[in-house]
């Protein structure tokens, strides 16, 4: 009997601690109460190499206008990882909340009760659904890349044969996106109608089961000319992949220069003769100055607004194919055996 | 209390409040408090509010830690239970987005729930010789593998009618319904391992699995039972999931199993049977909530938050073992 009431008391003292000690009424986050705006990012994992880019002109951007930025990696690279840390951003009363979506559909009811709270959202380089943010900051047109990967899969197997793809994960929309894109553009015409897609490998965006699923795409199919990773993890992979074999299928994708600079080469005993990808700084920055445009009203994220991006000029939101908005960063940047000496170093 | 005529302290041990604050659960609630005012010092936005806001997405880690505590009582594991929530949460999404009423969905993910426990349950039962981590691991593989399937090559699904879904994931003032849920099965759980035959047989089974079923328990049907209802409750905290992300994926519900394991092995549950309390789990749950939850509000990297947490988790199994070793030398000193 005694044992029951100390066991109720204990739970009463336990509800009483929980509301004493961390009631006391909602007080202002500490960004917001020194008048300073809060700029929150959000990655898609911790220890992506692109996403640390981004995140890195981001800050520049924010604090180069006076901001405080909040740069925030998910546990893991999940959708449920992203929910908890934009749960947190709510309680601290951020100004803006910039996401590299792990999951497209996913996170509207977070960003939903964020928006509820006054919290203006963009979405930058993975974008979430139309309901879910204000506008999309993207690297570059979706069908552009899809062309230039598309063009350059041409290209590296001469016009017909055997080509893969190493994607990140399956539910990862920009990479699905192009995967798509590309799809349409080969469907669409007749010039590409001997160019055989055997198989989307995922590697998670792990480099792990990145390398592993490469050398599953080599047993598999010797008649392989190409493989095209529209991943940064994916790409640097299959580079190492390919070259530690020696083998005789080209590669070519989205890869930061400074991963892939010893892979890129035209010759036998390099991987990659050349790939794409756009500067995710400049992302990081584009993204910064569009939370910032949202913060201060200069735009709201509808079609035909225009505003300036502090140094990088002026942008215009147009009409995204989803139904949405979004300002698209540029065409993406083609670095080859020329170029990629200047460019490992800078990212 | 010591003052009773006749009646030594020793014979009184378990009715007296040093003891009770002293054992394991008593520590714990200490630590709770000590986490709640750590939090409150470290992070201005720590309030009862934002606490509450924040908590749903681990509330539905929770439902599984009942459960999971009865198997490990029995000294059992099972490591399925993350890939059961994935394909709850798919099967729903499917029945939901066929246009079917909400019921019915709600129907759907429990049933798909309680189905995977009961092949788990089954597995454990009729190849008793197999540990069951081994066979949860299979069926870990499995089920998150018929997710992936159905899923397709997109690997994802969003709903797309939210209405049923929104409402569940509704509040009564700041308190989700979620929370009272979590509550009512604490309860439950709690009284029925503390105070029921069933309970006292799950330690029976756990102290000595041979001594319980010569003594006529029906062991079998102890761990059928405990699996199905984990799975059970598996669809339950699929479908409040599913109400957060409005959708599943081949991701969905990845880690659930060992967070409701590292709940329960920090409340003081022995994975190796018949030691612990459900009530250690549940106030350990907090812990770990409340910890994660404040942690979050100053930016701490969240990999930095797993490693204190994983830290805490071998202190907490480390911490009994070292106690009983210094008692025993203080044993042997006094002989001596």
């Amino acid at each position: 009997m005694k044992k029951k009431l100390l066991g109720l008391l204990l739970t009463a003292a336990m509800a009483a601690t929980l509301l004493a000690g961390c009631g006391g009424g909602d007080t202002p986050a500490s960004g917001s109460s020194t008048g300073a705006k809060t700029y929150a990012l959000v990655t898609k994992s911790a220890g992506n190499p692109f996403n640390e880019k981004e995140a890195e002109g981001f800050k520049q951007a924010v604090e180069a206008m006076g901001g405080t930025p909040v740069i925030q990696h998910p546990e893991a690279a999940t959708a449920d990882a992203q929910i908890t840390v934009i749960q947190s951003l709510i309680s601290q009363k951020v100004d803006s909340i910039c996401i590299a979506a792990n999951d497209e559909n996913a996170l509207q009811a977070a960003l939903e009760e964020a928006k509820a709270a006054g919290i203006k959202i963009c979405s930058v380089d993975s974008t979430v659904n139309t309901a879910s943010r204000q506008v999309h900051v993207n690297q570059a047109g979706v069908n552009e890349i899809g062309q230039c990967l598309v063009d350059a899969v041409y290209d590296l197997t001469g016009g017909e044969g055997q080509w893969a793809i190493v994607s990140a994960t399956s539910q990862a929309a920009n990479q699905n996106a192009w995967i798509e894109s590309m799809k349409e553009i080969i469907a669409s015409d007749s010039k590409y109608a001997n160019l055989e897609l055997v198989e989307v490998a995922y590697g998670d965006d792990e480099p792990q089961k990145s390398t592993d699923v490469t050398q599953a795409l080599l047993t598999n199919y010797p008649d392989l000319k190409v493989i095209c990773a529209p991943t940064t993890v994916g790409i640097a992979a299959a580079a190492k992949v390919l070259q530690d074999q020696g083998s005789s299928v080209k590669l070519t994708g989205l890869g930061l220069p400074s991963e892939m600079a010893e892979y890129i080469g035209d010759d036998d005993a390099h991987s990659c003769p050349y790939m794409f990808l756009w500067n995710p700084i400049d992302l990081g920055r584009l993204g910064a100055y569009t939370s910032i445009a949202l913060v201060n009203g200069d735009a709201t994220g509808a079609a035909g607004e225009k505003f300036t991006a502090g140094d990088m000029g002026e942008y215009e939101i147009v009409t995204a194919g989803d139904g949405g908005t979004e300002i698209i960063l540029g065409a993406p940047f083609k670095f080859d055996p020329s170029n990629i000496e200047e460019w490992k170093s800078v990212y | 209390m010591a003052g009773k005529s006749g009646r030594t302290l020793a014979a009184v041990p378990e009715r007296s409040l040093k003891k009770m604050l002293v054992s394991w659960e008593g520590m714990l609630f200490l630590l709770f408090i000590a986490v709640n005012i750590f939090c409150k010092c470290i992070s201005p936005v720590y309030t009862f509010t934002n606490v509450l806001r924040e908590m749903p997405k681990y509330l539905t880690e929770i439902f599984l830690l009942f459960p999971m505590a009865y198997i490990l009582l029995m000294g059992e594991i099972d490591i399925s239970v993350g890939s059961i929530v994935c394909l709850s949460a798919t099967m729903s999404c499917i029945v939901s987005n066929a246009g079917m009423p909400f019921p019915i969905v709600l129907l759907a993910g429990l049933m798909t729930g309680t189905v995977c426990g009961m092949v788990n349950g089954l597995l454990t039962v009729k190849f008793r010789e197999l540990p069951t981590m081994i066979i949860t691991l299979g069926t870990q593989i499995i089920f998150r593998g018929i997710a992936e399937i159905v899923l397709g090559s997109g690997g994802t699904i969003s709903l797309t009618n939210m209405d049923g879904f929104r409402k569940i994931a509704g509040k009564i003032g700041p308190f989700p319904y979620l929370f009272f849920l979590v509550i009512l099965c604490a309860v439950i759980f709690t009284v029925i391992a503390d105070k029921k035959v069933f309970g006292r047989r799950l330690y029976a089974i756990g102290s000595n699995e041979r001594t319980a079923f010569y003594s006529g328990i029906k062991v079998n049907r102890m761990l059928f039972t405990s699996y199905t209802v984990l799975g059970l409750l598996a669809g339950l905290s699929a479908i409040f999931l599913t109400s957060a992300t409005y959708g599943a994926n081949t991701t969905t519900g990845k880690g659930f199993e060992m967070d409701a394991i590292a709940m329960a092995v920090f409340g003081g549950i022995s994975t190796a049977g018949g030691k612990g309390k459900l009530l250690g789990g549940v106030i350990s749950a907090f812990v770990i909530i409340c910890l994660r939850v404040g942690l979050g509000q100053i930016n701490m990297n969240p990999q930095v938050i797993l490693i204190i947490l994983g830290a805490l988790l071998i202190l907490a199994v480390l911490l009994p073992n070292i106690t009983q070793h210094i008692n025993q030398k203080r044993k042997k000193a006094s002989k001596a």
